[in-house]
């Protein structure tokens, strides 16, 4: 049984990856399990310059999952690439760089800056964060402001470039299809839906920004039916993610399409939640005698 | 390498209005414990609640831990719910806690409310130092008081309620401001645990005055381990610092309430 997945060029021992922004550097996960175990690790996005985020509270449960408003926190391209990738490259797994920006200048600086460090292997371009250029609209929702993000990137990133969507979108596959024309390597999604959390006695949204990303269970079947809508619609691998605790849960995505997956919120519950899910991913091919998770990729399309 | 660890309730008692204290066996498991830190506690099979709980330790005795936690939620409730047998999936001890530094000479404690439980533990390694402790502890009411008799065997106890219905009527920082400007009383260091206003409360009164202090903080948690940026606070420095691992316990001064 060989459960090793190739997506766009990168061999992964297993198609399991934590999700951006769920797992920071790995440094703290790396307490509890060796990082090699993952196909990948997805790291927190990376800005132009270090970012304080939204104010708190920026995290809360909610039905079914959780919300937040963290904000893309994090300390500047420079210090990421200074303080943290030097050490996650020893840990002997993939690296996958989320990359996130207001202008499309400060995308292509980050880009830019990841793709000739030579310590990522390739870089997810968040575009769910608000576009200061067209007026805090999120790059990801417009094909066209997409597209012209992605060609603008495109020819500086030396490795695979995938690309997140965001799903707070009436079209997931206008995006994909922008996405993929201006030269992406893979797609990825679903980032979180847009939701939020009302406390009655103090009759205010809980976070204090008011809205925030809701992740978490509760949209796994919507992130389901965008992948397989994407899937069906472009000819790039996708890594799908959006509620997935267990190894059945990474099955049903793969059943839809996925190359791979990402787990994010589900790391929140049980910090091992990547290498039990690695685990119920190859008992369930035992059970079933699958003996690659080629023969099961697409089967309920 | 680090896992979750698995602790059982061996005693289950309310020991006030909607206070709920839980021993737990950690024999084995968890060798020390620095007051202030706390447990992220996961509820139920985690299938319905993704989120830990953070609940502090309030008293850590050769492996046997005691929390205390109000219900205010879906989450405390069920809490509430674990009698004795019950195992508790839990990570920890989290979180850096109150310093023990050999220059004490008198120290404050100050407690509001549900941030009164991590003070105990505290109190006892001071005093236990043979430092000398005043005590205050803030609650809404009487109803609410709990632990005043566990704090009196390791300093003088001050006790204050809002409504009086307890020891002095008013605010905790009042009986600051009383014990220190009429008592004359003063003190080479305070540690504080409450709710927010308290806490700046008390950096405004101190501002001025040569004291070292510390202030264990609370915030919404993700992860607890320091990896999602959910539960930071804002401090001077250029970044923020995260109250699950930086903390929750700060340098008064350094934090920005
Ligand atoms: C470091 C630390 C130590 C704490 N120690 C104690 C203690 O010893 N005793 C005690 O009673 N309480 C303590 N708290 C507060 C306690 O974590 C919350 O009361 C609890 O999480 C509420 O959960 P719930 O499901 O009952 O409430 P709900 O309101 O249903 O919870 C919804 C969500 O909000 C979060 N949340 C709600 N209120 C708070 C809060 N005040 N602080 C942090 N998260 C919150 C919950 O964790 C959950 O994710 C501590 C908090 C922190 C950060
Ligand atoms: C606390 C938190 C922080 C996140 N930060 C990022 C981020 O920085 N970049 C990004 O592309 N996605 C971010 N996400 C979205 C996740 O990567 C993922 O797409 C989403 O949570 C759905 O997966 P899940 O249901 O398994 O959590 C974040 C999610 C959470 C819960
Ligand atoms: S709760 Fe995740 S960093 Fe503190």
């Amino acid at each position: 049984m060989n459960t090793a997945v190739d997506l766009a060029g990168l061999r992964l021992r297993n198609p399991v990856m934590p999700a951006s922004g769920c797992f920071g550097f790995g440094r703290e996960y790396a307490e509890f399990y060796p990082l090699s175990c993952l196909g990948a690790v997805v790291t927190k996005a990376i800005t132009g310059s270090g970012r304080r985020g939204n104010p708190t509270p920026r995290v809360t449960e909610t039905d079914g999952g959780m919300l937040n408003s963290i904000g893309l926190a994090n300390p500047g391209v420079d210090a990421v690439l200074c303080d943290e990738l030097p050490w996650l490259r020893q840990q002997g797994v993939p690296i996958i760089a989320n990359a996130a920006g207001s202008t499309v200048d400060e995308y292509c600086e980050v880009v830019d800056k990841l793709s000739r460090s030579g310590l990522v292997d390739a870089v997810e371009l968040n575009v769910s964060c608000p576009n200061v250029e067209t007026g805090g609209l999120s790059f990801g929702v417009d094909p066209d402001i997409l597209c012209q993000l992605v060609t603008a990137v495109r020819p500086l990133c030396t490795v695979p470039l995938i690309v997140k969507l965001s799903p707070n979108t009436t079209d997931i596959t206008a995006a994909a299809g922008a996405a993929a024309a201006a030269g992406a390597d893979a797609l990825s999604l679903i980032n979180t839906l847009v939701g939020m959390a009302i406390d009655v006695k103090t009759r205010r949204p809980i976070l204090a920004r008011g809205v925030g990303g809701y992740s978490g269970p509760g949209i796994k079947p919507v992130a389901l039916r965008m992948v397989y809508q994407t899937v069906k619609s472009v000819n790039i691998p996708v890594i799908g993610m959006g509620g997935i605790r267990t190894g059945i849960d990474a099955i049903e995505f793969i059943m839809a399409g996925a190359a791979a997956v990402s787990v994010g919120t589900a790391n929140f519950t049980q910090p091992d939640a990547c290498v039990v899910i690695v685990r119920e991913i190859e008992e369930f091919m035992r059970q079933e005698g699958i003996g690659c998770l080629e023969e099961i990729r697409g089967c309920a399309l | 390498m680090r896992a979750t660890l698995t602790l059982q309730v061996i005693r289950h008692q309310c020991i006030a209005d909607g206070i709920y204290e839980l021993t737990l066996d950690g024999r084995g498991l968890i060798d020390s414990v620095d007051p202030g830190q706390f447990l992220h506690i996961l509820v139920g099979s985690g299938d319905v609640h993704v989120l830990r709980r953070p609940i502090s330790i309030a008293e850590f005795d050769r492996g046997i831990l005691r929390i205390v936690f109000r219900v205010v939620g879906a989450g405390t409730r069920w809490l509430s719910k674990q009698y004795e047998g019950a195992l508790l999936d839990v990570l920890g001890p989290q979180g850096r806690g109150f310093p023990l530094p050999s220059s004490v000479s008198r120290g404050l404690i100050v407690g509001g409310g549900i941030g009164v439980p991590p003070l105990l533990e505290l109190a006892k390694r001071l005093a236990h130092r043979g430092v000398e402790l005043d005590v205050i502890l803030g609650f809404p009411a009487k109803a609410h008081a709990f632990y005043s008799d566990e704090f009196a065997s390791f300093g003088t106890v001050h006790m204050v309620t809002e409504d009086g219905s307890l020891g002095t009527q008013g605010i905790v920082t009042d009986v600051v401001r009383n014990l220190h400007a009429e008592h004359s009383l003063s003190w080479s260091h305070f540690f504080a645990c409450g709710p927010h206003g308290m806490l700046a409360g008390l950096q405004t009164y101190f501002r001025d005055q040569d004291i070292d202090g510390y202030l264990s903080l609370e915030e919404r948690m993700g992860c607890g381990l320091g990896a999602c940026q959910g539960c930071v606070c804002e401090t001077k420095g250029l970044l923020n610092r995260r109250v699950c691992t930086d903390g929750p316990v700060f340098n008064w001064r350094e934090v920005v309430l």
